[in-house]
């Protein structure tokens, strides 16, 4: 045990090491914050958090939990984009693919749906749980508008997914919701045109779709939860309700 | 926590608890996704594939085990849509492991075609990509066509092949069905190269119904047709006493007068019916081939006789003698489109002839049947009941319009979706066991249906499953050049005087000409280059089978000779083949000498006497046509060109190509040309 | 950290001087009787690495756990091949838009598509741009009487409309609501029982809320579990 501490820390002292981790080895508060604020994936966070933010009751990690089917479904969803052609029938046929022929094709696209309907389910309940903490009070009002589009972008990312596979389920779900679309005044049937790519659901709404699913949708959805996360830091950190006095 | 407010310095390293709960949980994590993989590792068709190999292995096929290459197989033919995989675990379909009889390793028999050009799932159905035993023979939420039953299987034969097909009698039988049962009367059947069948049962036309039969006849009949006649066609609507009493009410009412019902029949056959006079009856019967299309139940209960007509066992019950004797004079004065020949019969023949059939009746059968008689109510709801019915569907009725797509169209139902289907409670829910049991017995799906039930054996069920399963979606893509079409029935009439002679005889309810009429009787299109002129006259005069195993033959139409004239010579000059290779036979070549090298031909070459007599001492042929006086018969060009090429000329015919060189053929010709009966016709 | 504003303008005055060399840097004058006690929120923190971290990623780590062996359980559905001729009966959306789907089925598109779901919309986003949200005030602290005559009203009208429609799965959540609601107000920060006390201390957007809440499950799970062919009622164990 002591070998390898000793020659973990020689490894950290090493010029390589130091060019990719600036903050050194060392174990001061300094070194930790600078290991937090240095790392580009971690400076989202403050240096340090309350303690009561951390408690499971304050937050039931619902965002977290989000967070993490939302990286599942970005690993698995590009694993899938390998097999799919957003073409008519083959987008079918590349289903019965994954299922019949890829190597544990079935449990990547089971993986990438359930967690797509675990997102939304998640997302809505961090809303509710959101909401009855009340932390969308001042000074956090503008992050609550950020996780309403992200709901909404959550909601539309699971609906253009649910098109590609394009079997019966897909096709007559999507049917029936851009059917919704047309019930819009005025320019009903416009916008459905515009989200379909033509006057009913086929190749062209398709490949609309997908390319909403797998580029701007996801580029969207990442630039926003970033604004989020940092929001959540700008805004005074995680939400922690007052103290009752004693 | 514990460091509240102090100056000091957090906490800086995870505690034991922090780090136990993530190893453990990663741990488990990593385990977790292995799992996925080793599924894949331990997929049936691996499994499959090493227990191939291990008999193999056990056999000592050596070279087996060697040269067999592992991983998925699939077989893909983009023009199709096949992806069939069934070969990863139907390893041995080549049977090259001797002797492996279970499942998935048994040798599939012969193939009528390569497996690389059809795949498997185009003839036997279920999910071709699938890799599971499951998935690839049975309905899953994914696939609702599983493997079809062994007993349907010429269904994927009949997607092609839209005609008849030699080895699959099941399809052909369930295609003529769907005709002769007149399944197509209301439901439209359209192949994929656009031919729509045609009904062929020939139901008559109900607008002079009074004149021929009587409304407890009506009744009786409507409400069990085969209590009448076992093998009537006509199905069986279940319809209460009621109904069937407005029914028949109506039908009464809305007949009306036809043009033969003017016509004075003479009753010349009231002198004294003797014996002698049933013995001549009788024989008039037998003499004129009714046998050939209307069959008469004898003593022990067996139907003799042909389908094309309706039975006659009970005949005397139902027709009015006034009725009968108009009938057998003329009948195309009472149903324009009957299948009968207009006999020529003389007043005698009629007598004989009604008087004979008249006898044939049972006293019983409508002794229990008495109607109040039909008022204005009554014939109005028999009306209504006859509209939704769809007896018009079939049956010419005054007043009530033909239905248009009365019922449903059954062009794919082949393929049809099983969420579009509503299964009868306890059924198995699978296409082909419904589409039998609505066959079998359609009422049973719920009340209020219309369709009827009709009168088949569990044979004739399965068959017309068959030809129904064969209407798939799947078919209606296929590319043009794999679909065969079958024979086209066409609209062809023969014109002029000869032709309405011709249509009052009806030939073409037994001979097809250019492909319309029936198949009793020799197809006569080319009629005209394949026979002499003189030997024509002389068997329309004198009709004589030309089989030696054939008791039927072609009635005798009573002629003038001027109509035999007329007949005769048009069909020499209009039946000619355009095919007819009229080049190598001038008559110098078709000397004695060629006749000798074509006798030789004949008996020693090509056995032609396994199938043909050309000499009744010493042959026994007796699949052909006996060639006794085939130089009166046939013209040499004919002969020779047949010869060469049989099925250019006749596509069904039995009689092989042989392939024979051009001097071959022209010795056989000149040999058969010698073959002349004594003196003209006859044996 | 927040300050009492009214502590701030009755007992503290701030006084802001630009001459350092003059006057010592002053930043608050603490007049008589008060008390230089500030209320801050100072809780307890800890490092976010280790401590928050290592729940991050163990919480991470337990939803991909679950993901990973619902996946290897369930398989996810997968039907025929789209088929524009074969429309199945009943065609459902996704399970989350089902509630809304619900909705159609009793009124017309233009509410129930468009009206609807905007309204939720703009609702939640201006949820925290008023101020009655964000005092989050007892509903019943002020003006009792009028309130209840206002609201009673408005559940009674609101009830009939859903009757007029026929919409008894919404019109069951609202009843529960506002009969809560209603119940609330014989209460007071006084009363006996905890569950009085908190029901009576819950504000308008609380009721509001959790009227939605429940209108979304009861609309999502009869529009998942309960619809069948032609959107009749059926019970989920039945095909």
């Amino acid at each position: 045990m002591a070998t390898i501490k000793t020659e973990f820390e020689k490894l950290r002292s090493t010029d390589v090491w130091r060019t990719i981790f600036r903050s050194g080895s060392g174990s001061s508060n300094l070194h930790r914050s600078q290991a937090v604020q240095q790392n580009i994936f971690l400076h989202l966070f403050s240096v340090k958090i309350r303690s009561r933010a951390l408690e499971f009751s304050a937050t039931w990690y619902l965002g977290a939990l989000t967070l993490s089917t939302f990286f599942v479904l970005i690993a698995t969803g590009i694993l899938l984009m390998f097999y799919y052609h957003p073409s008519v029938p083959q987008a079918y046929a590349d289903m019965k693919d994954l299922q019949f022929v890829v190597a544990s094709g079935v449990f990547l696209r089971n993986l990438h749906r359930w967690s797509a309907h675990a997102m939304v389910f998640l997302v809505f309940a961090h809303m509710f749980k959101v909401f009855y903490r009340g932390a969308y009070r001042p000074p956090r009002q503008f992050n609550w508008v950020i996780g309403v589009f992200l709901l909404l972008l959550t909601l539309l990312l699971s609906y253009t997914g649910y098109l590609l596979p394009w079997d019966q389920l897909s096709f007559w779900a999507v049917t029936v919701g851009s059917n919704i679309a047309k019930a819009v005044p005025l320019m009903g049937k416009q916008i459905r045109f515009l989200m379909l790519g033509g006057n009913e659901v086929n190749a062209n709404a398709l490949l609309r779709f997908y390319v909403l699913h797998c580029v701007i949708l996801p580029l969207t959805a990442i630039l926003l939860v970033g604004v989020h996360f940092w929001r959540i830091r700008k805004d005074g950190g995680l939400h922690v309700p007052e103290k009752k006095t004693p | 926590m514990d460091d509240n407010n102090k100056p000091g310095p957090l906490r800086s390293r995870p505690t034991m608890r922090e780090l136990v709960y993530f190893c453990v949980i990663s741990l488990v994590l990593l385990v977790s996704l292995a799992i996925a993989p080793a599924k894949n590792y331990f997929s049936e068709w691996r499994h499959y594939q090493k227990s191939y190999l291990a008999i193999a292995g056990q056999r000592q096929s050596g070279t087996l085990v060697r040269s067999f290459q592992g991983g998925l197989h699939q077989t893909w033919i983009a023009k199709l849509g096949v992806v069939d995989r069934c070969e990863s675990c139907h390893v041995n379909l080549s049977g090259a492991l001797v002797g492996a009889s279970e499942q998935p390793f048994r040798k599939h028999p012969p193939m009528p075609h390569k497996l690389d050009e059809f795949g498997c799932v185009i003839c036997h159905r279920g999910q071709g990509p699938a890799t599971s035993v499951k998935e690839a023979h049975y309905t899953t939420e994914a696939w609702e066509q599983p493997l079809l039953p062994a007993r349907f299987l010429e269904s994927g034969c009949g997607q092609c092949h839209l005609g008849p097909l030699q080895g699959a009698p099941r399809l052909n039988e369930g295609r003529s069905l769907l005709s002769s049962m007149g399944c197509v009367h209301c439901h439209t059947v359209a192949q994929p190269d656009g031919n729509v069948l045609k009904p062929d049962d020939n139901p008559p036309p109900l607008t002079h119904i009074a004149e021929k039969t009587s409304r407890e006849w009506i009744y009786a009949w409507i409400k069990n047709p085969q209590l009448y006649a076992g093998s009537a066609t006509m199905p069986n609507f279940q319809l209460n006493d009621q109904d069937a009493a407005d029914i028949s009410a109506f039908l009464i009412a809305q007949s009306s007068a036809s043009p033969a019902s003017g016509t004075e029949t003479k009753t010349v056959a009231t002198a004294a019916p003797s014996a002698n006079a049933s013995i001549e009856a009788a024989t008039l019967y037998g003499a004129s081939f009714c046998s050939s299309c209307h069959a008469i139940q004898n003593e022990a209960g067996n139907l003799v006789g042909g389908n094309l007509g309706p039975e006659l066992t009970r005949v005397g019950s139902k027709v009015n003698p006034d009725w009968l004797r108009r009938w057998l004079d003329n009948p195309s004065s009472y149903h324009p489109g009957t299948r009968m020949p207009h006999y020529r019969m003389d007043q005698k023949q009629v007598a004989l002839l009604s008087g004979f059939l008249l006898a044939k009746k049972d006293n019983d059968y409508l002794a229990n049947v008495h109607l109040a008689p039909a008022s204005a109510d009554s014939i109005a709801r028999g009306k209504k009941l006859v509209a939704e019915t769809g007896c018009a569907a079939c049956h010419q009725i005054n007043g009530v319009n033909p239905p248009q797509n009365f019922a449903p169209d059954l062009t794919l139902v082949g393929s049809r979706a099983l969420a579009q289907v509503v299964f009868a409670p306890g059924m198995k829910h699978n296409l082909p066991d419904y589409i039998a049991a609505k066959i079998h017995d359609p009422r049973s799906f719920g009340p209020g249906l219309k369709m009827p039930k009709f009168a088949l054996g569990d044979s004739q069920v399965d068959e017309l499953t068959t030809a129904l399963l064969a209407q798939t979606d799947r078919a209606a893509g296929f590319p043009k050049e794999l679909i065969i079409s079958g024979g086209r029935t066409t609209n062809y009439h023969p014109g002029g005087k000869a032709g309405r002679l011709m249509e009052d005889l009806r030939c073409l309810s037994c001979h097809a000409i250019n492909g319309n009429g029936g198949d009793m009787a020799p197809d006569l299109t080319w009629e005209g280059s394949a026979v002499q002129h003189t030997w024509l006259e002389d068997f329309l005069k004198n009709p004589n089978t030309l089989r030696p195993a054939l008791i039927r033959r072609m009635p005798k139409f009573n002629l003038t000779p001027d109509e035999i004239k007329t007949v005769t010579d048009y069909i020499t000059s209009a039946y000619q083949s355009p095919a007819l290779d009229l080049q190598p036979l001038d008559p110098h070549v078709l000397n004695a000498d060629a006749a000798g090298r074509g006798k030789q031909l004949f008996y020693s070459k090509y056995g032609c006497q396994s199938c043909h007599i050309a000499d009744y001492k010493n042959d026994k042929g007796y699949v052909g046509p006996a060639l006794t006086s085939v130089g009166n018969r046939l013209t040499p060009e004919w002969t020779y060109n047949w010869l060469k090429e049989p099925n250019a000329f006749r596509p069904a015919t039995l009689m092989p190509n042989f392939s024979l060189k051009d001097d071959e053929a022209r010795d056989l010709t000149a040999f058969l040309m010698t073959l002349k009966a004594k003196q003209g016709g006859g044996k | 950290m927040t300050e009492d504003p009214k502590m701030q303008e009755t007992k503290i005055q701030a006084e802001v001087q630009s001459d350092v060399r003059k006057n010592p840097r002053r930043i608050a004058f603490i007049l008589r009787r008060a008390s230089p006690h500030v209320k801050t929120q100072d809780d307890a923190r800890v490092m976010t690495y280790p401590t928050a971290l290592s729940r991050f990623v163990i919480a991470l780590e337990v939803a991909f756990l679950l993901l990973v062996w619902i996946s290897l359980l369930v398989n996810a559905p997968l039907e025929g091949i789209a088929d524009p001729m074969h429309t199945p009966n009943p065609a459902k959306a996704p399970w989350y838009f089902l509630g809304l789907q619900e909705l159609l089925h009793y009124f017309p598109p233009v509410v129930a598509g468009v009206l609807v779901p905007g309204l939720v919309v703009g609702a939640l986003i201006v949820i925290p741009y008023f101020n009655i949200n964000i005092e989050g005030e007892s509903l019943w602290a002020k003006d009792r009487k009028r309130r209840l005559m206002i609201i009673s009203a408005v559940l009674v009208l609101f009830c009939l409309f859903l009757l007029a429609y026929d919409v008894i799965v919404a019109l069951v959540p609202t009843l529960l609501i506002g009969v809560l609601m209603l119940w609330s107000a014989r209460f007071s920060s006084e009363s006996p029982r905890l569950v009085q006390r908190w029901l009576f201390s819950k504000p308008l957007s609380f009721w509001i809320m959790s009227w939605f809440l429940i209108e979304l499950t009861v609309l999502t799970v009869v529009g998942t579990f309960f619809r069948g062919p032609g959107w009749g009622w059926i019970l989920p164990w039945q095909s």
